[in-house]
């Protein structure tokens, strides 16, 4: 085979998170890094398609009998409808402004130019939970993602990145909301559009950062939603957190 | 990958319905994949119990995130497999390093015979794959592998084959520049 380019240094370390080489402290940074890189995740995605394949190598062998009916036990009841409806529950319903403000919004997507401010870690230490993320998209069938986040409990932080156009929440704010099982949606802060932000977590609130909890965010007069219970404007997407 | 996207997935109309909360069309995703996903989680545990343990997780991860799929990037099976050859490597990490920084017998990956649930599409990407793999030289192939089916990191492959990390690294590297450039060709 002639020599192939190498591959470059951003490219190379996503096809190394696809692969599985790096330990724990690297793949938390490439996590992070798709969280707030959507060429990287990109990239990491490009990888995964392409080692993919070799899975299809290996034989089928019949899974035990019986393993459908426990996993039909373990289906949570929750999905992301239900996530909005307890949203919609909360949220002042005279706003009715969803869907408009999801379709004006779920056409744009901007690059994030501007890297966040990361906080290094001074000591190494193992991670006390798991890597989660979310992409947090309109529920307007499957447009591109409006915010993605991670949540990173070596850092004890939730990296979170507006791919909303930037200067676009001149009039109104983006908060951001996790709803972790019956919990009224707790505020994680404001997201300027455009930026990226690391929020510090809390011990309370990393207890909660679980698969099936989600984040939401919602459109807020400035200074954010002043309904101690939840968000008091539209809400304008949701997603849940998961692994991978 | 391209081909996901020129071939009909018959599976894709599922994840829809899965993604709107229809347990019935999870129920025909396991009945199609679950042999599939089984044996790949045997391939990474070799641990049967273990292995049911971690469909278990497959299939509520389907569940929740079936929302995500998105039918242009990958096919289903290669979605579904992606989640469960991550789950399982998750299980053997959380077995502690010394579960594979020992060193193993060579890895012999059989070749699967197609089977009545083998997609058309990927078939093609395995083929492809296999095709560009097999270019590369027989060390290399040996590492993606082990990389790949077992989530050894660069720290654990050095120990393992008793050469330097840095060199590792550049055979994974150079074999998957290589890899690139022969499935786009």
């Amino acid at each position: 085979m002639s020599e192939a380019p190498d591959l470059s240094e951003a490219e190379a370390f996503a096809a190394e998170h696809a692969l599985g080489v790096l330990n724990a402290r690297e793949r938390a940074e490439a996590e992070a890094r798709m969280a707030r890189e959507p060429a990287f995740a990109a990239d990491v995605e490009a990888w995964r398609a392409r080692l993919g394949p070799m899975i299809d190598s290996i034989e089928p062998v019949p899974a035990p009998a019986g393993l459908w009916t426990r996993i039909e036990r373990m289906l949570p009841a929750n999905d992301n409808g239900a996530i909005m409806n307890k949203l919609r529950f909360w949220r002042n319903s005279a706003m009715g402004g969803f869907a408009l403000a999801a379709a004006s919004l779920a056409g744009v997507m901007v690059q994030v130019a501007q890297p966040p401010t990361v906080v290094e870690r001074q000591v190494p230490v193992q991670p006390t939970g798991q890597l989660l993320n979310a992409s947090v998209v309109s529920q307007e069938g499957r447009a591109q993602p409006l915010f993605v986040a991670a949540y990173d409990p070596d850092r004890k932080a939730l990296i979170v990145t507006s791919l909303l156009p930037e200067g676009s929440d001149r009039d109104k704010v983006h908060e951001l909301w996790l709803i972790a099982g019956q919990d009224n949606p707790k505020s994680l802060g404001l997201v300027e559009s455009g930026k990226a932000k690391v929020i510090a977590l809390p011990t309370e609130l990393m207890g909660k950062m679980s698969e099936g909890a989600a984040l939401a965010v919602s459109e807020e007069p400035p200074g954010g939603s002043k309904n101690p219970a939840g968000p008091s404007g539209p809400v304008i997407g949701v997603g849940k957190l998961s692994k991978l | 990958m391209a081909s996901a996207a020129t071939t009909t997935d018959i599976l894709s109309p599922l994840m829809t319905r899965i993604a709107a909360g229809e347990r019935e069309a999870l129920r025909q995703l396991y009945q199609a994949t679950s042999a599939k996903l089984f044996g790949v989680c045997l391939r990474i545990l070799s641990d049967r119990e273990e292995s049911e343990d971690v469909l278990q997780d497959v299939y509520v991860t389907i569940w929740r995130r079936a929302d995500r799929f998105d039918g242009a990037r990958a096919s289903v099976m290669t979605w579904v497999s992606t989640i469960a050859r991550n789950r399982a490597i998750d299980r053997l990490r959380a077995r502690g390093p010394m579960a594979y920084a020992e060193p193993v017998e060579e890895l012999e990956i059989p070749d699967g015979a197609d089977s009545a649930e083998t997609l058309l599409a990927a078939a093609d990407d395995r083929d492809r794959l296999h095709g560009c793999m097999s270019e590369l030289d027989d060390r290399t192939q040996s590492v993606i592998r082990t990389a790949f089916f077992e989530g050894v990191t660069y720290e654990a492959l050095a120990k393992r084959m008793d050469a330097p990390l840095g060199t590792v690294k550049s055979w994974i590297r150079r074999g998957l520049a290589k890899l690139k450039g022969c499935l786009q060709s």
